[in-house]
């Protein structure tokens, strides 16, 4: 019992890594536009299924197609972006709808490409066993629980370090002070949506490697990456992994205590309980309530 | 004066007329066309609860499909367990959606995008009980032979006609409501509200409370479709009753028609519905929701009051002429 608990808590744990790189994409959107972008579950989804139509097409394995997914997914970003920026009136709810709206198109045409069927990744060398003493997690988790810690170091020191990362914590913190010191919020909203989408992008692969995929998963990865950014509050990179880390732990021992079907209730209930009774999230300082 | 007013009743009378007889006779021999234009009036009830919610209460819900599915539930299996009579089923499915809204009053405290996807969340919580307590709704496999609308004198309203007449009424039923809410001292409130929440609170103002009624009611309206729906489909499992369709479709028709008007998401539902089911879907069997979804950021981007509004302004109506 004992063996299977800590085994979830070790599996949920690496799940938690790419959880954290869809909440984070999320994150630094909402941060500059103030725009929950409903539609960032389907771009992840898009870089799956690139993955796994170069992995059928041209027969190689999905680490091929990362750069492939880089490109399409974050023109696809930007792409929102624009359209995003277009909304004037009633921004809050109108660019709800609007990236509601982005997601349903874009979950269609996985449908129209790919059609409904479920896909994973058959390559062996990903999928072989990886065993750390008592522990037993596929490869392709390890791996990509590895790359997900890299890409946040990288975006940790590209967010503090750099012109356009700290540009870009200007105008989440203050948009109008931001622009006066000579920052241009229009491109900086779009920066932060070339972001989303490169790490998306990554999510995606590392999706498709050690998980299953179908049309319709989108929206339940844009409801856990909402989920994360409210456990860990606004504003933090640590807090969004701990936070990624606490629904995928959460998901584990549901399914290895109760039943799988019960997977997604764990996270909502997570999610409902820290909104209503710890607002600000664990570790932010937001102001939610209206 | 009196003119006016007569002359409105008439025009009222000859819409009256045109929906209740003219559409009716025109359908009656096409069974597939009759039993879409239902289906679009159920699309176009809950997109008016939807827009009563949204414009009203300034509140996004995409958790819609909660009120909906559990409204079919409670009012199938009253029907099925309690033998209760289909026509007082209806209603009780209603209740049954005010109670689930009852539990999320508290993501009312939440502004915008978070009560957003609190009711989302909400949602998928329904859905999953829906699926594993097993004794009550028969699991993924569903419930079979829902009973269908009664005969009441000789007519049978479980026939297609009989279901366009009674969803029909409902549908206008639920934009009376909605029109003397609008215009009752609560929706003056509620206006005041979408202008400055903080204002309206300084004047004495609950508005939490406005808004929670607002969600009681809306969630009546898209919980009595649900029931009515069950009834005349006979069957439910939990991936329809709570399918996202019952959120994505009453959106598009509500943003499509204007979702500030009453009569924009009915006429947008039966406009966008009929195009899905009779034209898209034939031309495109797999993902025609791309077209709702096209449709959907074309008008947001575009006239995100919706066609309605639009069409008022490019033909602004004659006045004393």
């Amino acid at each position: 019992m004992t063996q299977l608990v800590l085994q979830a808590l070790y599996s949920g744990l690496l799940q938690g890594g790419s959880y954290a790189l869809i909440a984070l994409g999320l994150a630094l959107v909402f941060g500059t536009m103030k725009v929950i972008n409903l539609a960032h579950g389907e771009l992840v989804l898009l870089a799956a299924y690139i993955a796994y139509a170069i992995e059928s097409g041209l027969d190689l394995g999905p680490m091929f197609a990362i750069p492939v997914a880089l490109v399409i997914v974050s023109l696809a970003s930007m792409s929102v972006c624009f359209i995003v920026s277009r909304v004037r009136q009633d921004r809050e709810i109108n660019s709800l709808i609007l990236t509601y709206g982005i997601g349903v198109i874009l979950t269609n045409l996985i449908l129209l490409i790919w059609k409904a069927d479920v896909h994973s990744s058959g390559s062996s060398w990903l999928q072989e066993a990886f065993v750390l003493g008592p522990f037993y997690s596929m490869r392709s988790e390890v791996l990509f629980f590895m790359v997900s810690l890299v890409l946040m170091g990288a975006l940790w020191w590209w967010l503090s370090r750099s012109w356009y990362g700290r540009a870009l914590r200007a105008v989440a913190a203050n948009r109008d002070a931001a622009t006066l010191m000579g920052v241009d919020p229009g491109r900086t909203e779009l920066v932060s949506f070339l972001v989303a989408g490169l790490l998306a992008a990554f999510a995606g692969v590392a999706l498709f490697s050690y998980g299953v995929i179908q049309p319709a998963y989108g929206g339940a990865l844009t409801v856990k990456a909402f989920i994360i950014t409210v456990l860990a509050g606004i504003g933090s990179i640590p807090g969004v992994l701990v936070g990624a880390i606490l629904l995928g732990v959460a998901e584990a021992l549901t399914v290895t205590l109760a039943s799988s079907a019960l997977q997604e209730l764990a996270g909502m209930t997570l999610f409902l309980l820290v909104l209503l009774l710890m607002p600000n999230g664990l570790f932010g300082a937001q102001r939610r309530r209206g | 004066m009196m003119l006016m007013m007569n002359k409105n009743m008439v025009k009222l009378m000859l819409w009256l007329a045109a929906v209740y007889l003219l559409v009716p006779w025109m359908l009656s021999g096409n069974h597939y066309v009759m039993s879409t234009v239902v289906a679009a009036l159920v699309i176009g009830g809950v997109a008016l609860s939807w827009a009563l919610l949204g414009n009203l209460g300034g509140m996004v819900s995409f958790g819609h499909a909660a009120f909906f599915g559990v409204g079919a539930y409670v009012s199938a299996l009253a029907s099925i367990k309690l033998n209760l009579p289909v026509l007082l089923a209806i209603p009780l499915g209603g209740l049954g959606a005010v109670l689930a809204s009852v539990a999320m009053l508290p993501a009312l405290r939440l502004r915008g995008p978070y009560f957003a996807l609190a009711i989302l969340a909400y949602a998928h919580i329904f859905r999953i009980i829906a699926t594993e307590w097993r004794q009550v709704t028969g699991g993924s496999g569903g419930v079979a032979q829902i009973p269908g609308l009664p005969t009441i004198m000789g007519f049978d309203f479980s026939s297609k006609l009989g279901a366009y007449l009674v969803v029909l009424t409902l549908v206008l039923l639920f934009a009376l409501l909605y029109r003397h809410i609008r215009s009752s001292h609560y929706g003056i409130a509620l206006r005041a509200m979408h202008a400055s929440e903080d204002a309206t609170r300084v004047v004495g103002v609950n508005s939490t409370l406005l808004k929670g009624m607002m969600l009681l009611v809306s969630a009546f309206m898209a919980g009595v479709f649900g029931a009515f729906n069950a009834h005349t489909i006979n069957f439910l499992e939990p991936d329809y009753a709570f399918s996202s369709l019952w959120v994505t479709l009453p959106i598009v028709a509500a943003i499509f028609g204007g979702y500030r008007t009453i009569a924009g998401p009915i006429l947008g539902a039966l406009v966008v519905y009929l195009a899905d089911q009779l034209l898209f879907k034939s031309l495109m069997p797999i993902g025609h929701q791309l077209v709702l979804g096209v449709l959907l950021v074309a008008m947001i981007a575009l006239s995100p009051t919706g066609l309605l509004p639009l069409a008022r302004k490019i033909m602004p109506r004659k006045k004393n002429a």
